[in-house]
């Protein structure tokens, strides 16, 4: 077990490495100067030498391998560099700052997608074919096809403009997350809601299931005791990918509701070329991915007995 | 859902909604206790509040160049002068002002009995201090004082800048940066002002969440005195149409980026807001690269801009807030020309034109000379959904004489320096060549300009920005910026579309805004002298 750890733990590393590589070089790559972005609308001549002086300011000057030497460097040490485009502002501090946002959004979305999902996929499954069954399966297909900037739209159309009961935009209090946890919550639900149904009808023919009822078990305890706790791994592996997915899920959602959280600060970084905190971002994802799907392994083994860790 | 329907759930959701909002009112008391009461009761004169539609990243003069920064640094600090909304320059700072006739010495006498919100009084010092610290290359706003040499301090309120070079734009750019306090901004450096900026404005700085909100509290002791209102809130809400939803609902009383002309019209329509129409100094223009070897006779250029009907543009595209453009500067300009001749919609000239220049009708309608299709690229920016329709509709237009646009899209940073790099062949946005506070094209222009995004090389324009640059007096400057406006327009180096307007809208809950209004970006500067319904 802890050498399977250590094996882990050093590929896991490893990754980390390689992304902050890729996305150094990526950054670099891409076309466009961030001097100039700073500098902006032109109604001013701008020489060279004050370009030059920018440049030397942050760095930029050096030769590439120096700087990702740099970066890399007080990155191990947890110093994350300061902001190009918030001079002054440490790149932690704005990561720090973001991070709650996102994280209550997608705990909360996650909770209700949950807590909607699982019940109504089993009963689907179950209930074959009934109502019941067709009419998770459309709510579903909507929840899935509806795009998320839609559905956030028409609910401030109708929750702030015409019912007046939560505020259009903000975190002014918390009334503010409850229409961005509903849209993200959709999205998810649709889709763990398709794979519990999908598990429970995969377990329902099987012999342990057989075996149990034959034992004399009632339906209830049947269902209850051994078809839902083994419906559990495959919803295991859902969550555990939706983190990965936290980045990108959720910039639309916070850039609709004007929220300050991390994808909104992703995506405001690249369009400024402010690659301190793209680079950065992208590494303390890299992380949370190696992590949560280490995890997700060790959850695995402990649900499922049958699943035993070796190298 | 029938209207009566709509309407008995809206009643009957009233009643709920009040249920609703006991219980809520209930369970934030009981969470936030104290610190709900403390809001209540500070808020005499109301929270205004606008919105802007990206993060305010600093607060420090270096930070004034986008209008969201400095809607919020202008109510914080204070500039000498500004360029208020009829475009003329206003005493902030300086009381008065006087300028030698060479060009070469500006003197402001300083407003007495001003402070800080340190208690700290503002005096000649300041001002020297500010302007020799932010003209140092590395800050972004150091060409600003192109040509300074040096900043004498005559008494405490009496400062002469010195210039080494004429440059006419000096008193309104450099003018415009706002003071700050010299002892304390040595002691926490710029990095540490901008987070935290102390300043001689009608409000000071209460909470900065830089992506989310700005928040600023009235300062008393100002010396214009003291502002209607107790706090000013900008808020960041980057979708325009969640920032429609807000002005109706009331949660802001103005927007400080634009909302789409269609919701401002909407608005417009609605007795509670009032809709300012002001125009832009910038042309909507398709920069050409002019060493494209099919881009580069002028004669292609010019049966361009008689091929696209420019006019259309204005009246599908922008809902007829535009004027064709003429030339680079802009009509409401004082160096505009207007005898400079316009190019009407001809595509039967377009097609003399490249006649003429050897382009003929290929096999698919696309002209051909000497095995050349004349086809380019322009690459608008990625997400653009304002400009790219233009794109689209010239292209069409462009199409019907024989020529073959393609279009792309990339980032804003990737296209910019492709264009100053020449990799790129054309784009489209706006950009300024020559302001009402400068009308020389300088950088734009010049054939070794740092926005020369056209690659034009014509001598006889880069002598014009030099001639005109050397000279201070209006009367002098007008023949010669009269002759780059002719010159722009018979070498075409871009397809100059049209001057838009630019729309905003203000809630009258908002009280104080002046009737007759040029500019609109100045109002955000004088936060003080508005009211809360």
């Amino acid at each position: 077990m802890s050498g399977y750890l250590t094996f882990r733990i050093i590929k896991g590393a490893f990754v980390v490495v390689l992304i902050s590589l890729l996305t150094f070089v990526v950054m670099r790559i891409m076309p466009g100067d961030p001097v100039y972005l700073l500098l902006g609308e032109g109604q001013i001549p701008i020489s060279d030498a004050q370009i030059a002086a920018i440049r030397a300011k942050w760095g930029l000057d050096r030769p590439l391998h120096e700087q990702y030497l740099v970066w890399a460097g007080n990155l191990f040490r947890g110093d994350f560099g300061t902001s190009l485009i918030r001079p002054g502002v440490p790149v932690r501090h704005m990561i720090f700052e973001a991070i709650p946002v996102t994280a209550t959004l997608n705990f909360y979305a996650l909770v209700l997608a949950i807590a909607v999902a699982i019940p109504f996929g089993i009963a689907a499954a179950v209930r074959r074919n009934s109502i019941v069954d067709y009419a998770s399966n459309v709510v579903s297909a909507l929840g899935i096809a509806t795009p998320n900037f839609w559905l956030a739209l028409m609910l401030i159309v109708v929750f702030a403009l015409y019912l007046r009961w939560l505020p259009p935009f903000g975190l002014r209090s918390w009334q503010g997350y409850i229409l961005p946890v509903i849209v993200i919550a959709t999205e998810e639900m649709a889709v763990l809601m398709r794979i519990t149904r999908g598990a429970v009808l995969e377990l329902l023919p099987q012999d342990f299931v057989r075996t149990a009822r034959s034992k004399g078990l009632s339906e209830r305890a049947v269902l209850y005791r051994h078809v839902v706790s083994n419906t559990m791994l495959p919803v295991i592996t859902v969550i555990g990918f939706r983190v990965a997915f936290i980045l990108s899920g959720t910039i639309i959602v916070e850039t609709v509701f004007a929220l300050p959280g991390i994808g909104r600060l992703f995506v405001d970084s690249v369009l400024r070329l402010d690659y301190q905190v793209v680079q950065s971002l992208v590494v303390v994802f890299a992380l949370l991915v190696v992590v949560v799907n280490l995890l997700t392994d060790m959850v695995y083994a402990f649900v499922d007995p049958r699943i035993r860790i070796s190298t | 859902m029938s209207d009566s329907n709509f309407a008995q759930t809206l009643r009957r959701s009233a009643d709920r909604r009040s249920f609703f909002r006991t219980v809520l009112a209930m369970a934030v008391a009981v969470v936030f206790g104290a610190s709900s009461v403390a809001w209540a009761q500070g808020t005499d004169g109301g929270t205004l509040v606008w919105l802007g539609h990206q993060e305010v990243a600093g607060l420090g003069p270096n930070d004034i160049g986008p209008d969201v920064q400095a809607a919020v640094i202008f109510n914080i600090l204070n500039p000498l002068v500004h360029v208020n909304h009829l475009t003329e320059t206003e005493g902030v700072l300086a009381r008065s002002w006087d300028v030698t006739d060479d060009g070469l010495t500006y003197t402001f006498e300083l407003e007495e009995g001003v402070v800080f919100h340190d208690g700290s009084e503002f005096t000649a010092d300041d001002v020297k201090y500010t302007y020799e610290f932010y003209a140092q290359p590395g800050n972004t706003i150091a060409s600003r004082f192109n040509g300074m040499r040096e900043v004498e301090v005559v008494d405490a309120h009496t400062v002469r800048v010195h210039m080494d070079s004429v440059n006419a734009a000096f008193l309104r750019v450099a003018g415009e940066v706002p003071i700050v306090p010299s002892d304390y901004h040595a002691e926490v450096g710029d990095d540490g002002f901008r987070t935290a900026p102390i300043g001689t404005g009608a409000f000071r700085l209460e909470e900065w969440r830089p992506a989310e909100f700005t928040q600023l509290v009235a300062f008393p002791e100002h010396f214009r005195g003291a502002p209607l209102v107790e706090r000013l809130r900008l808020e960041v809400v980057p979708e325009a149409s969640v920032r429609y939803i807000a002005l109706l609902t009331g949660d802001a009383h103005a927007t400080v980026w634009p909302i789409s002309v269609e919701d401002s019209l909407e608005l417009d329509a609605d007795p509670d807001f009032r809709m300012v129409a002001t125009n832009w100094n910038s042309p909507r223009f398709i920069p050409l690269n002019n060493e494209v070897p099919q881009l580069s006779d002028r004669r292609v250029r010019q049966a361009m801009l008689h091929a696209i009907d420019r006019q259309r543009i204005i009246d599908d595209l922008e809902a007829g807030f535009g004027v064709v453009a003429t030339s680079h500067l802009a009509p409401h300009n004082s160096f505009y020309n207007p005898d400079v001749p316009l190019y009407p919609y001809d595509p039967e000239r377009a097609r003399e034109l490249l006649e003429e220049a050897g382009w003929t009708v290929g096999s698919d309608g696309i002209r051909v000379k000497d095995g050349q299709r004349l086809t380019f690229t322009t690459t608008t920016i990625s997400g653009d959904q304002q400009r790219r329709p233009m794109a689209e509709l010239a292209q069409i237009f462009l199409r019907e004489v024989g020529v073959d646009m393609q279009l792309a899209e990339a980032p804003v940073a990737s296209i910019l320096q492709g264009l100053r790099e020449g990799t790129l062949e054309a784009s489209l946005f706006n950009w300024t060549h020559g302001s009402t506070t400068d009308p020389s094209p300088t950088s734009t222009l010049y054939s070794t300009g740092g926005d020369n995004f056209t690659r034009y090389n014509n001598p006889e324009m880069d002598g014009l920005i030099d001639e005109g640059l050397g000279l201070v007096a209006e009367e002098a400057r007008r023949p010669i910026y009269d002759r780059t406006q002719e010159l722009f327009a018979e070498d075409v180096p871009a397809l100059y579309l049209h001057f838009n307007q630019g729309v905003l809208v203000f809630s009258n809950a908002m009280q104080g805004l002046p009737d007759e209004i040029l500019s609109s970006t100045p109002l955000f500067y004088r936060a003080h002298e508005y009211s809360l319904d």
